[in-house]
């Protein structure tokens, strides 16, 4: 006897930045090709197979793959063949949760009536995709969006897999802890530090003991995952809650001057976006990231949201620089990001008393008339970089220090996506 | 030492001085209270390093001596025994409260490691109206800031210029000023208000003694002293806000306050009141978005231009219910500058408040 088929979906484009400079030029296809410059974005899976790998500098990995055909990113293509294969999920249901600019969870479960079980959208959604744009989509099908998402990793590349109710546990419990989202290199180590190398055994672990050594949240969080418990429903339009963007760069990140540089660039973007949808945060975090892979995150909260350049600046540039003092004095970095949280749209600003302050103390508190002043300016060079272009106007440190990497800034918006 | 003493009377100097003993002190020798007992009284002192309470007692003095012990535990331990006479008492390590029956032997902390609290000589001071004092200073109390990132507004500023005394304090969203004319001249001195916070639980009395010094600031009356560190650094300047206000609004206090209150019903902290000054009086209105709001109107005189300007709840109830009298005055400009809040009698106390852009 088998259960009915799970109602959740979780669509994802195999290579997609590759696969889509594939179905712009034939020729490209079946090739070891990647698309970057500077540093890999993507890789398509004949590539992948000699190492290649996303975040890598085009130099490494022409190493390990002679002959890679490394091309520029057509940024407007991507994004319109992103628009397409959505627009395809949303004729199969309402609700779609899109997450990045590859990949969605969709419920089915008010579709069905339409369109049969869950497996026959599935398998339908796969063939209207490649019909319709050439890209190939893998499906995984699930009850949760936790178990969904592993599967359709397990169905890469171009695969459907779907994981029956009576027989998820049993599914789940034979993958790899790894399969999990969110267990990175270092948890991974410290499973096997307990022994635990499969979900199975993480599932049978006494909860309390992975609380104690994986940190009271993440120990419980992984605990539940490994049991397929996973509440969130699919969410249609979700607000946005937060604006952040990351900058993977080469060997450079160990200098405080380029560290400098890249996390005014971020700030600028990160404040431009908010700014553009009337937002402002309270919360901002910076993540720092490690040639091993691993990655520490350091936040500050304020009293009142902000949205400035300078403010986000200032706090990203004094939580990182803490951050690696603390835990990474003299590691290479290889990757910085920025996000601001906890937004606000309201209108509503407590005033500050004009104190008569020099300028530069009353950055970071929205207040102030220094902050106010400078929010003020900053709208102004918004206006003038919509009209005139990004370059036409921008902090200094980034004119005159050459701007940080090599990847079109049109590219990196399109990659970081608001959450 | 050995002394003997009523229990309300043992507990009242040991519950006091404790007050400035930090659970959260660095030094686990400042989480006690150090007992002197010399010429018939019993001095009692607690500091967590910054604040320093010292109270005394008319004893019943059987040996003297000096002992350190747990300040909460000791305080409690005499407030709890029954009604009556309390025996304490110092020796090999340990000190024992008895009265009534209960025994307690509480450890003794070593009384050699205990900081010199000496009280320094008193260069005089300025003595005033207990009463007077420590109303202004819950006047102004009420704008210091309590965050710990800008210092300067943490304190309550002592000044005094050709107009006299007057006491000053600041969160950098209002300001409250309040002067006592009658008062000796303060010299310039930036008194935290935490500490300013237990001048009235802690030595409240008729008379109090106020001793501004550049390091310290010691006030003192019958019932005891606060020795507190003052803060160094300048405080903003501050008088350029009180220019003329072109418009003005008087209204019975109670009811701004009543109708203020209601309004906050609906809000949450970060909502503004609205308030729409006009001739007649004033509309207040309040509105959160899929929640309600409320609207109300009082009646009251108007002088100047209609105009609206929004405030932090909070900050107006604060302001409002500092001043004294039957009628409030508000003050204001346009709508992103600073309102003024005070009372009709010249009582010297003046709330500056700045506005919610909205």
């Amino acid at each position: 006897m088998t259960a009915d088929p799970p109602p959740i979906l979780h669509v994802d484009l195999d290579a997609f930045y590759a696969t889509a400079e594939q179905v712009r030029d034939p020729r490209l296809r079946g090739k070891a090709m990647a698309v970057g410059e500077g540093v890999i974005m993507a890789a398509s899976y004949e590539a992948r197979r000699f190492g290649v790998r996303s975040a890598m500098s085009t130099a490494v990995a022409r190493r390990l793959c002679p002959g890679l055909i490394v091309v520029g990113g057509h940024f407007e293509d991507y994004s319109r063949l992103s628009t397409t294969v959505f627009d395809i999920c949303a004729e199969f249901t309402p609700v779609v949760e899109q997450i990045s600019i590859d990949e969605a969870f969709l419920d089915v479960s008010g579709a069905l009536h339409l369109f049969g079980s869950s497996v026959a959208i599935a398998g339908e959604l796969r063939r209207r995709v490649r019909h319709d744009t050439g890209l190939v989509l893998s499906v995984g099908v699930a009850s949760t969006k936790f178990l969904a998402k592993v599967a359709s990793r397990v169905a890469k590349p171009d695969g459907l897999v779907v994981v029956d109710p009576p027989t998820e546990i049993a599914f789940l419990h034979a993958l790899p802890a790894t399969a999990i989202w969110g267990v990175g290199r270092a948890t991974e180590t410290r499973l096997g530090e307990l022994g635990i190398g499969t979900v199975g055994q993480l599932a049978n672990t006494d909860p309390t003991t992975l609380r104690h050594h994986l940190g009271r949240s993440a120990g419980g969080h992984l605990h539940a995952l490994a049991w397929n418990r996973d509440p969130r429903p699919v969410v249609t339009s979700h607000r946005v809650k937060s604006v952040g963007a990351q900058s993977a760069f080469g060997r450079g990140g160990t200098d405080p001057a380029v560290r400098h540089r890249v996390l005014v660039d971020l700030a600028d973007r990160v404040g431009r976006r908010l700014r553009a949808k009337e937002l402002a945060g309270r919360t901002v975090t910076a993540r720092i990231r490690f040639d091993d892979m691993t990655a520490i995150t350091r936040s500050a909260t304020l009293k009142a949201p902000i949205a400035t350049t300078p403010a986000i600046v200032s706090l990203a540039v004094r939580l990182a620089e803490e951050g690696i003092a603390a835990v990474a004095a003299g590691r290479v970095i290889n990757l910085l990001g920025i996000a601001v949280s906890q937004l606000s749209s309201s209108p509503h600003l407590q005033l500050e008393l004009p104190f008569g302050e020099a300028p530069g103390e009353g950055v970071q508190r929205a207040g102030s008339v220094q902050e106010r002043a400078r929010h003020e300016l900053d709208l102004a060079i918004d206006a003038l970089r919509s009209r005139f272009g990004t370059d036409a106007v921008g902090p200094a440190s980034l004119v005159l220090g050459g701007r940080t990497g090599s990847v079109p800034d049109a590219f990196r918006d399109l990659a970081t996506r608001d959450r | 030492m050995r002394i003997r003493a009523e229990r309300d009377d043992l507990a009242d100097v040991l519950g006091r001085a404790a007050r400035a003993v930090s659970n959260r002190s660095p030094l686990p020798i400042l989480q006690g209270v150090l007992c002197e007992v010399e010429g018939g009284r019993l001095r009692v002192t607690g500091t967590d390093g910054e604040i320093t309470i010292r109270t005394s007692l008319q004893v019943e003095a059987l040996e003297e001596g000096r002992t350190l012990v747990p300040a909460k535990l000791v305080a409690e331990a005499v407030r709890k025994l029954p009604a009556g006479a309390v025996a304490m008492s110092s020796a090999g390590g340990q000190v024992e409260i008895t009265g009534n029956g209960p025994r307690f032997r509480l450890r003794e902390l070593n009384v050699d490691d205990y900081p010199a609290t000496a009280p320094k000589a008193t260069s005089g001071g300025i003595t005033m109206d207990g009463d007077l004092l420590t109303r202004a200073l819950n006047q102004v109390g009420v704008a210091a800031s309590g965050d710990d990132a800008r210092p300067t507004l943490t304190g309550v500023l002592f000044e005094a210029d050709e107009e006299g005394s007057r006491l000053v304090a600041t969160d950098g969203y209002r300001l409250a000023v309040r002067d006592l004319a009658g008062a000796e001249n303060f010299p310039t001195t930036l008194v935290p208000n935490r500490a300013l916070k237990e001048v009235s639980r802690t030595i409240g009395d008729s008379k109090i003694t106020v001793d501004l010094g550049e390091r310290e600031a010691t006030f003192g009356s019958e019932r005891g002293s606060m020795t507190v560190r003052v803060i160094e650094g300048a405080f903003p300047p501050y008088r350029h806000f009180f220019g003329s206000f072109p418009n003005r609004l008087t209204v019975p206090r109670e009811a701004l306050l009543d109708a203020v209150g209601r309004a906050s019903l609906v809000a949450e902290d970060h909502i503004p009141v609205r308030l729409n000054l006009h001739q007649g009086g004033v509309e207040l209105s309040i509105t959160r978005q899929e929640v309600g709001e409320e609207t109300e109107h009082i009646e009251g005189d108007f002088q100047g231009e209609d105009m609206t300007i929004a405030f932090n709840v909070r900050y107006l109830t604060d302001g409002v219910a500092a001043v004294v009298g039957d009628d409030v005055v508000i003050h204001a400009t346009d709508p992103v500058k600073p309102g003024l809040v005070t009372g009709t009698d010249e009582e010297g106390f003046r709330y500056l408040l700045m506005p919610v852009r909205v």
